[in-house]
C-alpha cells in the first residue's frame, strides 16, 4: 500500500512539474510577442477595411497605417464597429464599413461588412476571424464568398452552392456548411435592418 | 561505429522506413497543405522543429518518466512544442498563420510524432532519437514538398507565385482542391513503391 501511494505520488509530482515547466514557458513567450500579435491583428483589420471599401491594398503596413488615419473614422472610439471610409471631399463617407459577429458552428465568426451608402447597396463581406470547420464552413474565407454581396441590396435569402445568382437578394450557401452559411445570412439581415434604422 | 549507425537511421527515414510513403502516416497534413508550396514548406520546417525537440527531450526525460502515464507526458511536450511554433508564426507570420489555419494546432495529432516518440525517444539514448526525429521530419518534408510542387505547379500554372507554364496553360483546379491531394500522393506513392524502391523490397524478399 505504501509502495502504491509512494509511486502515485511521484507520478503526479512528476506530471505537476512537467506541467509546470512548460506552462512557464509558453507564457513567457506568449507575453513576449504579445504586442507584436496584437500589432498584426489590428494591421490585418485596416487592411480588411482597405479591401472591402474598394481599395488596392499595399504590402508596405505603414502605407495601410497612414490611408486608415487619414481616411477612416472609427466609431466608437474606444471599440469601434463602424469604419467610416471617406474620398477625396471629406465630407460624406464613401463606404460604410462594419464589424460584426455571428454564432456559428464551432463559435464566434467576427465579419466586416461594406455597405455603398449612396447605392445602398452592400460591398464585400470579408471575415477575420473564424473557428469554423476546415473546407466546409471555413470556406466562407473563400474569394468569391466575399465577392457575392457586393452590389446587392438584400435582405438576403440562400440558393445552393454554384447558382451564383445575380438577383440583388440572393446569395449562394456553401453545401455542407448550412449553419455557418444561415448564421452570415442573419447577420447580414440584422445589420440591413440596422441601416435602414439608421439611415432611412 | 556509431556514425555508421546514425547514417542508416538517417537513410532508413528518408527511404525504406520514409514516414510517408512507407509507413503512411501523417496522410491528414499531406492531403491538406500541400496545394500551396510556402504553406507547406512552413508545415515541413514546423514538423521538423516539433519532431525532432520532442525526441531530444522525451530521450532526455526517459529514465524519470513513470511508464503508465508515459503517453500524456508525451501529449504535453508535444503540444506544448505545437503552441510554440503557432505562437512564433502568429508573431511574425501572421498571414502564413491564417492560410495554415488549425492546420498548424493539428501537428499534435500527426502520427509521425508520436510514433517516433514511443518507437525511437523512449528507448534510445539523446543522440539517437535526435538523429531519428530530424530524419524523420525530413523524410516526410521532402515528400509534401515534392507534392506542393507537383499540384501548385499544375494547379495554378507557377511554382511559388512565379508562373511556369506559360498562359496557353489552363490551370488544372483539381489539383488545388482536396482530390488533387490523393491524386498525386496515389501517384507517388506508385512511382516510388513499384519502380525506385522494386530492387530493395526483392532483395529482401529473397
Amino acid at each position: 500500500m505504501n509502495a502504491r501511494v509512494k509511486d502515485g505520488v511521484r507520478t503526479a509530482g512528476f506530471m505537476a512539474a512537467l506541467s509546470i515547466a512548460l506552462i512557464t514557458c509558453i507564457a513567457a513567450l506568449s507575453l513576449v510577442t504579445a504586442e507584436r500579435v496584437q500589432r498584426n491583428s489590428a494591421l490585418f483589420l485596416q487592411k480588411t477595411v482597405m479591401a472591402v471599401a474598394g481599395e488596392t491594398v499595399p504590402d508596405n503596413p505603414a502605407e495601410v497605417a497612414e490611408w486608415f488615419s487619414t481616411s477612416v473614422k472609427s466609431e466608437p472610439p474606444d471599440a469601434p464597429s463602424l469604419y467610416r471610409v471617406y474620398g477625396t471631399d471629406k465630407i460624406r463617407p464613401r463606404a460604410l464599413v462594419y464589424k460584426r459577429n455571428a454564432q456559428g458552428l464551432w463559435g464566434n465568426i467576427t465579419a466586416v461588412v461594406g455597405f455603398d451608402p449612396a447605392r445602398r447597396a452592400f460591398l464585400e463581406t470579408r471575415f477575420i476571424e473564424h473557428n469554423e470547420t476546415p473546407g466546409l464552413g471555413a470556406r466562407i474565407s473563400e474569394e468569391w464568398f466575399a465577392r457575392q454581396t457586393a452590389g446587392k441590396t438584400g435582405p438576403f435569402k440562400l440558393m445552393p452552392e454554384g447558382t451564383s445568382s445575380p438577383a440583388p437578394t440572393e446569395i449562394d450557401a456553401i453545401t455542407g456548411a448550412t449553419v455557418t452559411s444561415s448564421a452570415v445570412r442573419d447577420m447580414l439581415n440584422k445589420l440591413l435592418l440596422e441601416i435602414k434604422e439608421t439611415r432611412p | 561505429m556509431t556514425a555508421i549507425r546514425d547514417w542508416k537511421i538517417f537513410k532508413d527515414n528518408l527511404m525504406t522506413q520514409n514516414p510517408v510513403f512507407v509507413q503512411v502516416l501523417g496522410i491528414c497534413s499531406t492531403l491538406a497543405v500541400t496545394n500551396v508550396l510556402k504553406n507547406t514548406l512552413v508545415m515541413c520546417l514546423g514538423l521538423i522543429f516539433v519532431t525532432t525537440l520532442s525526441n531530444l527531450s522525451l530521450s532526455l526525460l526517459r529514465a524519470w518518466i513513470p511508464s503508465r502515464i508515459r503517453m500524456m507526458v508525451e501529449v504535453l511536450i508535444i503540444a506544448s512544442l505545437v503552441i510554440i511554433v503557432d505562437i512564433c508564426l502568429k508573431a511574425y507570420y501572421p498571414d502564413i498563420s491564417r492560410q495554415l489555419g488549425p492546420y498548424v494546432g493539428l501537428i499534435i495529432t500527426n502520427c509521425i510524432i508520436m510514433g517516433r516518440a514511443e518507437a525511437v525517444a523512449l528507448t534510445s539514448p539523446p543522440r539517437t532519437a535526435l538523429i531519428d526525429g530530424i530524419s524523420s521530419g525530413i523524410g516526410y518534408s521532402y515528400v509534401l514538398l515534392l507534392i506542393a510542387c507537383c499540384r501548385e505547379l499544375l494547379g495554378t500554372g507557377g511554382i511559388w507565385g512565379v508562373r511556369l507554364l506559360g498562359q496557353s496553360w489552363i490551370n488544372w483546379s483539381i489539383m488545388v482542391m482536396a482530390p488533387g491531394g490523393f491524386f498525386v500522393l496515389a501517384v507517388f506513392i506508385w512511382i516510388v513503391k513499384g519502380w525506385i524502391m522494386r530492387p530493395v523490397t526483392g532483395k529482401a524478399g529473397a
